[in-house]
């Protein structure tokens, strides 16, 4: 938010005071929209520091829910649902899409068109349709698809791989292919070219892509409301169960430690990038998926 | 696996390589993947809605003898009024969502330097990255009846709008007017992004060039910024209306009785009445509705872009 102030307009040969003014409504509708956008997180976080067993109604400060919500079996065990599915479903959502982008930016033909056709439908599917279909479809085939965490993964799989898939396409699109031919003719072979010359190249790509794929199942509720088996739930999904009556502050602490943590991966890929002489803009563009 | 993916790492001199495998054989596990968990799922919701709900049975649906039936439910009954509602919910909320953003994009790519840039991007990204639930449940904190926003109502003296809105606590929650803020709230970072990036490509010396022959600053953005960002706009806009008309979270948190929206109907269908068919037919009537808004949106903006290339002096070149 300092940005706001002293924002650095480009020069101009005819500065009034007219200007000046209408150079401060940009930045200030700017900032208001960032405060907006803090402002729930905000109240948020502060009840998990509520003395009173609802998070809706403060009373006094006290830190006592932080200590008490590890208590709480069903919660911790729906935390590590969550990372448990996030961390299977993004290998292989990197696994599938790595292979699917590589093939649309090298590879490409007649087939192209249809293949990115099916994943922009993916991707723009509004969920409570394919999550419908995905309960019924799962409930035709039971056993292992009404199961356990094998479900909620899948369903996530599919939207996360679309994404990577596009992600990996945009960077293998930029590289030159060159660089591949040349370790073929110095006789590397077609596993030793993939290994040593392709995935370095294409790995930010593959990084930010299994950041987006990681975070967007730690965010869906929609999807995993429907095909979740019995048993077994996600942290979201689990406060999402408790939305109709009290919920008690050691939810909003353990909300705390959730997005602090997404916020902390995220972070940690974005130094990596950075590292790798990617710009913050490039890193921008990469993560929110455009 | 192996061979396929030397194939696509090597060049030429692998050609025999690639004569084994089809070009698209590296896409060829995704395209299982999806026609077995994306394809299958969506085309049973469409045969599902032309089916009848076997009673007594969880979610089982006859498919022997099929019928617009469920459709007839959809058009006649309650539904109806939530798919309008739902409807004008998106519309709105896809308006003020690009109406806000547009500043912050424009602020973004034009007004800032490069280093403030990656700190207002930044700040952007810690509510696009906050958990969806986490976020709309925290607008329940704040829009209590003795919340955060009723005491500011009634406490400040900024509102001396008559009395009945100081007198009591103020009830916004359970409401379509707590969906609304809610659900613009939720998706406004999804539209500042694709704003931004469309906006952040426009190349520079085109709007210098559009000043230097006269043109003022809004005529500038008028006319030379808004139609090269327009592809990313209309993606934006895409990308926050559908995925907006599906949701139900919002309107299940914070819309109660009166801000109920089609998808928690969908929901309803599925987990309580275990009426896969209704369900169904109510998904599909959503898909219509949203392509049916899309094409009418299609159609007069197309007809806008005709007027406007008719009194335009000056065309942009077209990438």
């Amino acid at each position: 938010m300092t940005t706001t102030t002293e924002m650095p307009s480009r020069p101009s040969r005819f500065r009034t005071f007219r200007a000046k003014f209408a150079g401060l409504l940009l930045p200030g509708w700017s900032a208001l929209v960032i405060l907006f956008l803090f402002t729930p997180i905000f109240f948020l976080i502060a009840m998990s520091f509520n003395d009173f067993k609802t998070i809706f109604v403060w009373t006094k400060f006290s830190t006592h829910w932080w200590g008490d919500m590890w208590d709480n079996t069903t919660m911790i065990d729906a935390l590590v649902t969550s990372i448990e599915v996030a961390v299977i479903s993004t290998v292989i959502a990197l696994i599938l899409g790595t292979l699917a982008g590589l093939a649309l930016a090298r590879q490409p033909g007649r087939w192209t068109a249809g293949f990115v056709a099916l994943v922009l439908l993916i991707l723009v599917t509004p969920e409570i349709v394919d999550g419908a279909g995905q309960l019924s479809w799962f409930v035709k085939l039971d056993g292992p698809f009404r199961d356990g965490l094998t479900p909620i993964v899948l369903v996530h799989t599919v939207f996360s791989s679309a994404v990577v898939t596009l992600i990996v396409r945009a960077r293998v699109a930029g590289l030159d292919d060159r660089l591949e031919e040349a370790a073929a003719d110095l006789f590397a072979t077609p596993m030793k070219g993939f290994f040593q010359i392709t995935l370095p190249l294409v790995m930010p790509a593959v990084l930010s892509g299994g950041m987006l794929a990681f975070t967007l199942s730690l965010d869906n509720v929609v999807a995993t409301s429907f095909v979740s088996p019995a048993g077994t739930t996600t942290f979201p999904n689990y406060v999402f169960g408790l939305s109709g009556g009290v919920i008690r502050p050691e939810v909003a602490a353990m909300s705390t430690v959730f997005i602090v943590g997404t916020l902390v991966a995220i972070v940690a890929v974005a130094i990596v990038l950075r590292r790798g002489g990617q710009s913050g803009t490039e890193i921008a563009t990469t993560f929110t998926g455009n | 696996m192996t061979a396929t993916v030397g194939a696509t790492a090597s060049g030429p001199p692998l050609q025999k390589f690639r004569l084994r495998w089809p070009k698209f054989a590296l896409a060829i596990p995704s395209f299982i993947w999806y026609v077995f968990l994306f394809v299958v799922p969506v085309v049973l919701v469409l045969v599902n809605s032309f089916g009848t709900k076997v009673t007594g049975t969880p979610g089982k649906v006859d498919l022997s003898s099929p019928t617009l039936e469920r459709y007839r439910e959809v058009v006649d009954g309650s539904f109806r009024t939530v798919l309008k509602q739902t409807m004008e919910t998106s519309i709105l909320g896809t308006v003020l969502c690009l109406v806000i953003s547009l500043p912050v994009a424009y602020f973004l790519a034009f007004k800032v330097g490069p280093k403030a840039k990656v700190v207002v991007l930044a700040l952007l990204m810690v509510p696009f990255f906050t958990n969806y639930l986490l976020r709309t449940l925290a607008w329940k904190i704040v829009l209590q009846p003795k919340g955060f926003v009723s005491n500011l109502l009634q406490d400040s003296h900024w509102f001396t709008l008559g009395q009945t809105l100081r007198d009591g606590p103020i009830q916004i929650l359970d409401s379509r007017s707590a969906v609304q803020l809610a659900i613009v709230y939720n998706y406004l970072p999804l539209m500042i992004f694709p704003l931004w990036v469309a906006l952040d490509r426009v190349e520079l010396h085109l709007r210098e060039a559009s000043k230097d022959l006269g043109a003022g600053r809004i005529r500038t953005f008028l006319q030379v910024t808004m139609p090269l960002a327009m592809p990313g706009i209309v993606a934006g806009l895409v990308l926050v209306f559908v995925p907006l008309s599906g949701d139900y979270v919002t309107a299940k948190l914070l819309g109660g009785v009166k801000g109920n929206m089609i998808g928690a109907a969908v929901a309803e269908q599925y987990f309580n009445a275990q009426n896969a068919a209704s369900g169904s037919a109510i998904a599909v009537s959503l898909i219509i509705s949203i392509l049916l808004v899309l094409a009418v949106v299609a159609g007069v903006a197309w007809f806008a872009k005709r007027l406007l290339a008719a009194n335009r002096k000056v065309t942009v070149p077209e990438r």
